[in-house]
């Protein structure tokens, strides 16, 4: 949304658009509650560990991406705010990363007492 | 109530007058999140470093974690999300009546989570026997969600605050009362909020002890029927202090300040998402 997002000349347009975004609001979290559901169901579905934790994961990032793109505003605000973000975010993932495989080097687990 | 006029003279989202065409305090709030993911991505990788390599004759997650408990507490902090997100979008169209209702609703709902969070730490100590010190699982668990708890409290004050903040009188109003008489409204807004949480509290630990509800109602009323009086007098100062006093000055030139906020809300809330799969679920694979 790079022009005002309320221009006199558009009243119209922008009552329409704020209704649009009120539903999509609302959609979003319903969508959100019920990708939640899914979730805790799904852990107690026979299927194989790899599968399950793949899906838990790629369902928690739709959710974390719904809620910054949406409720966050990153999809009408400027591109340099998602940048930002991200820049943090892939840091905090990198060491995340990088400390889980350091631990799991042999190296790196505790003497036997 | 805040004059609309204004409306039609902001852009909500983009600020010419600034070099980046952001306003600041947006840019100020996307680079503390940024660093706050940092802070969060650390803690909760040692949790999970540790849950990987447990040590042996530790306490098992699975016999200490109440999915049910949990799972309410996530849906209740997305529906906070949803609204904060409408309190933002009533303060950009002006209506600060709305943008009140949803500020007051998101606090409502982060009380909760704050309620569920208490009682899950304290039934974890008293009947699980996790403390943050006789173990690897109590010592990062409760780092990372007490970290988190801590953020959701001061997310709720601000909301208090701003809540509050919503009722400044308007240019030519009497002005010259309001900062003392909203520290007072501040403060009783809060000891509404913690009687509601301790009421609360209560309600869940009758309900727990007592076998039939009619059992469990009267425990309650005999042991909070104090806290009860004392939070239905705090409400009724809050109703007081909330009362019409003529045009306040707070309305579309606040929205930054409510969207920022905002910003800080829904972070707290995508940081459970993370913790909620990655301490929660993974437990019951």
């Amino acid at each position: 949304m790079s022009s005002p997002a309320h221009s006199p000349a558009h009243g119209g347009h922008d009552h329409g658009h704020d209704e649009s975004k009120f539903q999509i609001y609302v959609q979003i979290a319903m969508l959100l509650a019920v990708i939640t559901g899914v979730e805790i169901v799904a852990v107690y579905l026979p299927f194989a560990k790899w599968i399950l934790v793949t899906s838990l994961v790629v369902l928690s990032a739709v959710k974390f991406l719904f809620v910054i793109f949406y409720f966050m505003h990153l999809r009408w605000d400027k591109p340099f705010c998602t940048v930002l973000f991200f820049i943090g975010l892939v840091i905090a993932g990198g060491t995340a990363w990088a400390l889980i495989a350091l631990f799991q080097a042999e190296a790196s687990l505790p003497l036997p007492t | 109530m805040s004059s609309h006029a204004a409306t039609a003279e902001i852009d909500h989202h983009h600020d010419p007058t600034t070099s980046t065409g952001i306003p600041n305090k947006k840019l100020l709030m996307w680079a503390f999140l940024a660093s706050d993911c940092m802070f969060f991505g650390v803690l909760i990788s040692t949790h999970l470093i540790y849950r990987l390599h447990p040590p042996a004759g530790g306490l098992d997650p699975k016999v200490i974690f109440s999915p049910e408990l949990t799972s309410f507490s996530t849906f209740i902090l997305l529906m906070s999300s949803l609204m904060m997100a409408l309190a933002v979008t009533a303060i950009q169209k002006g209506n600060v009546k709305s943008c009140r209702w949803s500020l007051l609703t998101t606090i409502f709902f982060g009380m909760i989570f704050l309620g569920c969070q208490v009682y899950e730490f304290e039934h974890f100590v008293h009947d699980k026997k996790m403390t943050i010190s006789n173990s690897l699982l109590g010592t990062t668990f409760y780092t990372l969600t007490g970290t988190h708890g801590c953020h959701v409290a001061i997310g709720v004050l601000w909301l208090a605050l701003m809540y509050v903040r919503s009722f400044k009188p308007g240019a030519g109003s009497a002005q010259r009362s309001w900062f003392s008489g909203q520290i007072f409204h501040a403060a009783t807004l809060i000891v509404v909020l913690l009687l509601a949480l301790k009421v609360t509290l209560g309600l869940v630990h009758a309900i727990q002890v007592q076998p039939s509800l009619g059992g469990a109602m009267g425990l309650f009323m005999k042991e909070q029927v104090l806290w009860i009086g004392a939070m239905l007098l705090a409400l009724w100062g809050c109703v007081w202090f909330a009362r019409p006093r003529g045009p306040v000055h707070f309305g579309v030139a606040n929205a930054i300040d409510v969207e920022s906020m905002g910003l800080y809300w829904h972070f707290v809330d995508i940081v459970w998402i993370v913790i909620f799969t990655a301490v929660y679920l993974l437990e019951y694979l």
